[in-house]
Order: structure tokens, then sequence, then C-alpha cells
């Protein structure tokens, strides 16, 4: 049972029946009072993946009562596209993308038409717009079938023609819909005539699925991204997965208690895709990073290291600093006095985190809540983009009450279960990794070492000139364009206009003549900053028109908002614009950038519309930002 | 062993669950034609309903056969009478 295994590994799971009556009524309640965002908070912390299928639909036909739009759900059209019946599957992963931060509209195409679907113009798929189409395709759609013994040029062949198949619908629909695509990689089957035969021998139908699954995952481009099914099946356990009698019946390809796996699971990796995965872990340090009370028990009294619990420590802490290695920002928020807390990431020889891994350092006696926004202030994101991690079920309470944008994960009492607990949620799936995430805690701790020499200068100026900042400017090359898609995904507060361009669309704006899109690289005397801003401007007669302008907020206040105006205006001389007309359009977190159009001199011309006249604007603007020589922008 | 009635009314409470309706009364000739929610996708969801509360699993030509509530309780009395 995966449930028992969940709760022996630790993990808090709803139990059935009686709580959830009790989380619907309650929503219900709420619901009808007009309070939207509880009555969706009661349903989706009720919504646990391991709950059973009976459940996780009485919680999703609640949801369908809620105004996700009016809770600040993010819009998000998925199609599924799979020849076995997942109408049943629907509404329990609606129910578990509003978990993940979306409002999303399932759609399922009619049974069995993937192809038809896919290769007509004119298909429902289409006209739908869909920003996600899903191939839930399992190992009844693999085809793979050679002779037992073939060889090995038989065995390539079919691989090689099964992944060609997926190959040719992705080419299709990047091409018609510019949507992100979820591919599958499929389940290995519990039972097989040949037995351990079918793994073991190299044409084995085990084996063969093996070898498709790991040739999918090579041949996936930019823009695919693969839903490891497989190993959702083996975390739920092969033979139960393998439900038959739902398949005789109504062509369900798995067991329906494993919906709400699966729905976890993809959501958190659409999550991911789409720039909504948590930014930074919040770790609390006694008894979570280690056993015992640094200020009672002392370096030699805590345990870190030997003995089993103090070795469970260790691989606690060894997993956290992986996520961190893999971008995951971290901070530290104790009641502690911050030296002696200090100490054991300098002083004790088994701990396997240092100071420097850690962004921000809180350890006082303040109130955790308070801790928490000082850190998100610090940090510069949201309090929705925080993890919380504490041994303490009252400190953790205290943040679930005040803060309820603050992810909260439930710690088991014995330390040997805290790397499930914080895995199992998926606050942190990454659909793509690239080097930018690893050097985003670098980027962090960087800007706390710009701080320290900040707090020297009196003088704003002073100090932007003293940074050395120059910017790299390029366009949508290959190697660029993820990740201009992951920042237009993620930015939430520098961000104009709310466009969530993925990377599909992306390639196809980039392939119009009258669309320019930029990037803005930018690095001081104190590193790279990586890619900090981009920029989609799309010419409409005289006009410039700024589609989208993203940028970090690590570099807010450093002139690269003057330096990009000026690269706006190259490109508008250079397209034969007179005006670029830019456009604010209010979100709940984009406040920060209310009156950016104003400051850098455009007019205002409508609610939304912010006018620059270019015959009016003959001086640039000051900036501390200097061009790098190799970078590719139009010359006026 | 649990009689006709008894079935009847822990089966009442499994169908006021499911189609989330707390006044819902059910009687042997009803069918998913007096209930709006009654669709194939709701089907299942009582068949699964019906499986946890009764302790007791169904095997698809049963699924297939129980098109009313009566059929359903005759089923579920042979099935506990058996366990």
């Amino acid at each position: 049972m995966p449930l028992e295994a969940a709760q022996a590994a630790g993990i808090t799971v709803m139990p059935a029946t009686t709580p959830l009556k009790s989380a619907l009524a309650e929503a219900r309640v709420a619901a009808l009072a007009g309070d939207h965002r509880h009555a969706l908070a009661l349903l989706l912390a009720a919504a646990a993946p391991e709950a059973d299928y009976v459940d996780l639909v009485r919680l999703a036909k609640a949801l369908d009562r809620i105004d996700l739009g009016a809770c600040g759900l993010r819009k998000l059209r998925v199609a599924l596209l799979a020849s076995h019946t997942l109408e049943h599957f629907a509404p329990v992963l609606r129910l578990f993308l509003a978990q993940a931060g979306f409002d999303a509209a399932v759609s399922v195409a009619p049974f069995d038409t993937v192809a038809a679907s896919v290769l007509q113009p004119g298909s429902a798929l289409y006209r739908d717009r869909p920003d996600v189409v899903w191939l839930f395709a399992t190992a009844r759609d693999v085809p793979l079938a050679v002779a037992p013994g073939a060889g090995m040029a038989e065995r390539d062949a079919a691989i090689e023609a099964a992944v060609a198949e997926r190959r040719m619908l992705w080419h299709r629909l990047a091409e018609a819909a510019g949507c992100l695509v979820l591919d599958t990689l499929v389940e290995l089957p519990a039972e097989d005539p040949f037995g351990n035969l079918a793994g073991a021998a190299p044409w084995g139908r085990r084996a063969m699925l093996r070898r498709y699954d790991a040739a999918l995952a090579e041949a996936a481009p930019t823009g695919v991204v693969l839903f490891d099914l497989d190993h959702v099946a083996a975390v739920y356990g092969r033979r139960r997965w393998d439900d038959a009698r739902w398949w005789f019946h109504s062509r369900h390809a798995f067991a329906l208690d494993a919906s709400g796996l699966v729905a976890h699971a993809a959501s958190r990796l659409l999550a991911g895709a789409r720039g909504l995965a948590k930014k930074c872990l919040v770790l609390d340090l006694d008894n979570t990073l280690w056993g015992g009370v640094i200020g009672d028990d002392g370096l030699t009294g805590i345990r870190l290291g030997s003995g089993a619990d103090g070795e469970a420590f260790v691989a606690f802490q060894t997993h956290v600093r992986a996520l961190k290695e893999r971008g995951v920002i971290l901070a530290a928020c104790s009641k502690n006095d911050a030296e002696t807390a200090a100490a054991v990431f300098r002083d004790h020889p088994d701990s396997v985190l240092r100071v420097e891994d850690f962004a921000a350092f809180v350890a006082n006696w303040d109130n955790k809540a308070d801790n928490l926004r000082d850190i998100a202030r610090r940090l510069n994101i949201g309090l929705d983009a925080l993890v919380f991690v504490d041994d303490n079920p009252m400190e953790r309470d205290i943040v679930r009450r005040h803060l309820p944008e603050v992810a909260v994960v439930d710690l088991p009492e014995d330390p040997s279960g805290y790397v499930a607990a914080l895995a199992a949620p998926g606050w942190f799936e990454p659909a793509a990794f690239s080097a930018e995430d690893a050097e985003r805690s670098r980027y962090y701790a960087d800007n706390a070492a710009r701080e320290a020499v900040r707090a020297r200068f009196v003088d704003m100026d002073a100090y932007l000139r003293s940074l050395e900042m120059v910017a790299t400017v390029g366009g949508a090359d290959p190697f660029h364009l993820p990740r201009m898609a992951q920042l237009i995904g993620k930015s939430n507060q520098f961000h104009l206009t709310g466009t969530r361009h993925g990377e599909a669309e992306l390639a196809a704006l980039a392939a119009r003549d009258d669309v320019t899109l930029r990037h803005i690289r930018l690095a001081d005397r104190f590193g790279d900053n990586g890619l900090i801003a981009c920029l989609v401007l799309r010419r409409d007669g005289g006009d410039l028109l700024v589609d989208t302008w993203v940028m970090s907020c690590r570099v807010l206040g450093r002139s690269v908002e003057e330096f990009t105006a000026g690269l706006m205006r190259d490109v508008a001389r250079a397209q034969g614009c007179t005006r670029i007309v830019g456009r604010y359009v209010r979100s709940a977190k984009n406040g920060l950038v209310a009156d950016l159009y104003p400051r850098i001199g455009f007019t205002r011309t409508s609610e939304t519309d912010w006018v620059l006249d270019l015959a009016t604007r003959d001086t640039g603007w000051t900036t501390w930002v200097q061009l790098a020589p190799s970078s590719d922008t139009p010359h006026a | 062993m649990p009689d006709r009635a008894d079935i009847v009314s822990r089966l009442e409470t499994v169908f006021q669950d499911t189609f989330d309706d707390p006044d819902l009364r059910i009687h042997d000739a009803m069918t998913a034609a007096d209930l709006d929610d009654w669709d194939s996708l709701q089907h299942i969801v009582l068949v699964l309903a019906v499986e946890r509360a009764f302790g007791v699993k169904l095997n698809p030509a049963e699924v297939g056969k129980l098109e009313n509530v009566g059929k359903m309780v005759d089923l579920l009395l042979e099935k506990t009478a058996r366990a």
C-alpha cells in the first residue's frame, strides 16, 4: 500500500472519509459565503496524492464551485490525447494543477484519436488553443514487437521506428499549436510471459520498453517535456498499477486509485515548466539540520555525523545541499544566537552545509512569520516562492496561519524520514536543467556581497559606477531561447504585461520579421548575473509595441531599466519606427513597475498604454551599464 | 449477516456522498435515468465507493450489470453473505 508506505516514510497523508467530509463541508460554507480563497485552501490541503479516487473526485467536484481566477491562480489550457480512457482523470488533474497554482481547463480528445487530432490542422485540438498538449501514452501504445531472439539490427529498427512516430507528432504540434508538449515515458508492465527474461534478454518486452524510454529522452528537443510515468507506476507498485478489470470494463489504462499520484507528479512538472516551482528553501536549524539544541548542547553535544540519527541529519543536509547546487536558494530561519548557530556550519567537521550555502541567514528570537517576510524581502522574491521546513509543529502552524502563501513541509518525528518528507511534495520540480540554474544560488550570494559594498557608498551613483556593469545583448538563439522562456514564465514582479510565451511560442515569434526578441545578460565586478532581462518587441506601422518586458529583480534599481529603454530605442530606429508604445497591465504582483514608463519618459495615452515619441527624445537615458562589444544589437 | 434493509441504508449513504446530496433517497427501481449526475464516469465512482463501503470487489461483468439499485442490493447481499 503506498498510503502505508507514505506514512511509514513519515509523509502526512489525509486519512480517508471523515476529515475529508469536514473539509468538504467547511469548503462549501466558505464558498457560499464568498470566501473562495479559504474554500480553495481547505480543498487543496485535503488533496493528498495517495488519496483514493473516490475522495479525489469529491474534492475535484467541490473545486468546480470555486472561482479559481479570483484566487489568483494562473490560467492554463491542457489537452489530453490518449488511446485509453482519461475522462475520469481530467477532474483529478485539474485539482492537482490548482494545488500547483493553475486555474486549468482540461480537455480530453475523443478516445483513440491521437494521430488524427495532431495531424488534422483544423481539429478540435487546435481550435481550443491549448497551452499544453499531453500525449498520454502507455506501454500499450508502443508497438515494439520483435520476435524472441531477434538480432540487434531488428531491435534498433523497431525502437527507431517507434521514436520516429513520436518525433513526427512533436514536430506537428510545435508547428501548428506552438504549445508545450508533454510526452510520456511509458511504464513497464508487471507481468510478461517470459518472466525475468523479459527484462534480461535484449529482445524482451521490458528490455525493449526501457530502451524506448531512454531513446525518447535522447530525442526530445526543447519544448518537449517528458513525463516519467514509469517512475510513478513503480512508486505506486506495478502489480496494483495494472488493474486489468477497469481496462476490460472501460479501457482505463491504470488503477483508478493511482490517479492522484499521476496527476500530482504531472502538475508539479508543469509548474516547473511554467515557472511556478518554488525558489527558496527556508530551514530551521535545531532538530532540523542537526539533532539537539546548539545553544544548550554545544558543538560536541549535538547529534550530527555519528550515531543513527546523526547520520540521518547528514543525509538530510546532503539532500538540501544537492538542491542548492541544482539552483534552489537556501535560507536559515532559527530561534538562536546568530554566532552560535553559524559556528556549527563553520566548525562542525560533519556539517555538509556551510554558512556560504545560505543566501540569507536569520537567527534571532523574533517570530518566524516576520522572519520569513524579511527573508522574502531581502532576496527580492515573493512569499509564494518559499518552502518552510521546521521540526516544530507549533512553528509550522504559526506560519500556516499567518502566511498561507508559504508552502510548509510537515517533518515526521524521526529524522530518517526528513528527505522523503521534503521530496514527496515536489515543490522544486524542474522541467529542465541549465547551467543558469546551477549558478542561481551564487547570484543571490553575490548580491549579498554587493549589498555590503553598497552600504559603504553614500552616493548611489558612485556605487553603481563602482559595480562596472557590462551587458551582453542578443536574440533568441538556440542557447538562450529556453532561458528566455523560463524568465518570462517565472517573472511576476518585473513583468509589464503578464504574457507567458513558452519556448515554442517564442520560436514562432522569432521567425516573424515584424518581431524582435532581445535578451540581456549582465556581468559586474562581483560576478556574472546571467540572463536578467528579455524583450519581445513588435513593429506595427510606425509604432514599436512592447509586447513583453521582463527583468530579474536581482538587478532592480541598477539602471538596467534605463539601459533597456536605450536598447528599445535602437530597435525602434532600426525598424523605422517613430514611436515606442509600452503597456502596463496591472496584476496582483507587478505593482513594482507601475511607474516604470513615466519614470523613463513615456506619456500615458490610455488606461494601459504609454507612448514615447522618438522625435522628442534626443538624449538617451542615464545608465551605468556598458554595452559589451560582442553584443548583437541593431544600429540606428 | 446483514439483512436487506441494512444494505439499503448503507448504500443510501454511499449514494448521498457520491452524488453530493444529503437528502437523496434510493429505491429498488431507481436507475441512472433517475439521477442527472449518474453518467458513466459517476457510475465508476459509485462502484468504487460501494466497494470501499462494503469491503467487496466487483468483477467487470458485475459492474456492467448494476443498472438499478435493486440489483445492486441483491449483489451486495450475495457478496457480503459469502464474505
